[in-house]
């Protein structure tokens, strides 16, 4: 689905950035990125995504389309301020058959009622909601997802989360998460890249082998994330 | 899911409550605002009248109505009236679309910005009565000369709102279009003008009342109609009440013009989170 050969993206003189990433996503695969801030996670997105082309390297896609196989959800919900909820959605759909299924993906996000609300009018929670459904609408091959939910209140995270898990269950979205949530990372991903540096290179992978949707508490888990905190320590450099 | 519907239903509740409470300041607030222009009148009708000043240089304010309605019934009024919003209309017009192009051509090209800019704004630095005289010479007497005076007054803020709005604009929304690959067509369109509508809008305002201060101007200079005709006029005649109520319908279209663009202002931008809109 998504082959990406030694890339790298270098800033200010080889102190930031990313280096030498190989990564290869399966079809309906959902992988995180985990690493501490300024590993260059966010920065591989953007490079994917086709926001930053000053990469070096090689990225390959199953598509016919290669510039229109992925979506992205920021950070921020990004909406544009002069739209409604529903203008939202739709925003930048080139096909008109498209635009009907707005009204099914409002439902599925839990925006029913809301279709003509200005973004003011929404709360953090519900403008990530709408940033949901816009990044679905286009129907990506494959969705990036950079922090989507790192600005949210812990009980609204877990909602859009929860949100998440059901869409995959629908649409079979390929995905790649960037995070620094690692319960987040554990709860959603089949397989979690872990990424170090600065520059930021793949330090390690594992894969979470357990059903979803699975249990926040699980101790499996819980094993999990001792191992990526041990992965992570942060006294190392 | 209960506590949701909640929320959609509370703002149009709000909406209600607001309208009566902002008609009832709106009543109040023209209250308090017109006692000092009201007793400011009384007294200028007494002292006119009672002859603390001469009637000659400050008729009464009743002299200046009555001086109003009879050349407004004469019909003489309305070709003066008719012939200045003319010139304002199609001077912010003209100004305004050629403020657009170049305003929005400079926000977007850097190239372009760096190209028209630095002469536009040294353009800017002459005075605008500085004008008139060239345009008398190229374009003669005629109304060309007049609507181009108003154009060039209406074009500056326009022109400068508008870039700076562009130049305002979150780069995260531009990057949301380039995520649908929108072309620079698309970008302007979708993206950047609807994002600089705000500062476009108050570019339009402060440039319609430019043009208001440059039709005085041209026809202070050289016109044979028009309000500022009729002030000149009422000088050279030495007839203040024709100075005084030329001022005074000067002041009421700029006010109606300006109340009009304020009502499109408030329609349009709706969706900005403000103190203005605030439920």
């Amino acid at each position: 689905m998504l082959t990406v050969n030694r890339v790298s993206r270098i800033f200010q003189e080889g102190k930031a950035g990313f280096r030498n990433v190989d990564l290869s996503l399966k079809k309906g695969e959902v992988v995180g990125v985990l690493g501490t801030s300024g590993c260059g996670k966010s920065t591989l997105l953007r490079v994917l995504s086709g926001l930053d082309a000053g990469f070096e390297g090689d990225i390959q896609t199953g598509s016919d389309r290669p510039e229109e196989a992925f979506g992205m959800m920021f950070q921020e919900p990004r909406l544009m301020p002069w739209l409604t909820v529903e203008e939202n959605i739709s925003f930048g759909v080139k096909d008109k058959s498209r635009k009907a299924q707005a009204q099914e993906l409002i439902e599925t996000v839990g925006l029913a009622g809301f279709e003509r609300h200005y973004p003011k009018d929404l709360s953090g929670g519900m403008a990530q909601r709408v940033a949901i459904a816009r990044s679905l609408l286009n129907r990506p091959e494959i969705l990036l997802l950079d922090e989507p939910f790192s600005a949210l209140d812990a009980f609204t995270k877990m909602q859009l989360q929860d949100l998440l898990l059901s869409i995959w269950e629908k649409h079979h979205t390929t995905t790649l998460l960037v995070t620094h949530d690692i319960d987040e990372a554990l709860y959603l991903c089949d397989r979690i890249v872990i990424m170090r540096g600065q520059p930021g290179q793949i330090e390690s992978e594992l894969f979470v082998n357990r059903p979803k949707p699975r249990k926040r508490g699980d101790v499996h888990l819980a094993q999990l994330k001792d191992e990526i905190l041990s992965e992570l320590d942060f006294t190392k450099r | 899911m209960s506590s949701r519907t909640e929320t959609a239903v509370t703002p149009s509740v709000k909406e209600k409550k607001n309208k009566k409470t902002t008609l009832r300041t709106w009543n109040s607030n023209l209250l308090l605002g017109s006692v000092i222009p009201v007793l400011l009148l009384v007294v200028w009708e007494y002292a006119s009248r009672a002859g603390w000043v001469a009637s000659h240089l400050l008729p009464a304010p009743t002299t200046v109505i009555e001086e109003i309605t009879t050349m407004a019934q004469e019909g003489e009024l309305w070709g003066h009236i008719g012939i200045t919003l003319y010139r304002v209309f199609f001077g912010f017009l003209a100004g305004s679309a050629v403020a657009v192009v170049l305003g929005a051509a400079t926000g977007y090209n850097k190239t372009i910005h760096r190209l028209l800019d630095p002469m536009l704004q040294a353009l800017r630095a002459i005075p605008s009565l500085a004008w008139v005289p060239l345009f008398v010479l190229w374009i003669g007497i005629g109304e060309a000369s007049k609507v181009t005076l108003v154009a060039v007054g209406v074009f500056f803020p326009v022109y400068l709102n508008l870039t700076s709005g562009i130049q305002g604009i979150d780069r995260k929304l531009i990057e949301v279009g380039r995520m649908y690959n929108f072309t620079s067509l698309q970008q302007i369109r979708r993206i950047i003008l609807p994002a600089a509508l705000p500062s476009f809008l108050v570019g339009i305002r402060s440039g319609l009342s430019l043009g208001w201060m440059f039709v005085v101007a041209a026809e202070l200079l050289g016109a044979s109609q028009g309000l500022g005709y009729l002030m000149v006029f009422g000088q050279n005649t030495s007839a203040p009440e024709l100075v005084i109520g030329s001022i005074i319908l000067f002041a009421i279209f700029g006010k109606l013009t300006d109340e009009i663009l304020k009502r499109i202002e408030k329609r349009t931008l709706r969706w900005q989170d403000n103190v203005e809109n605030a439920s």
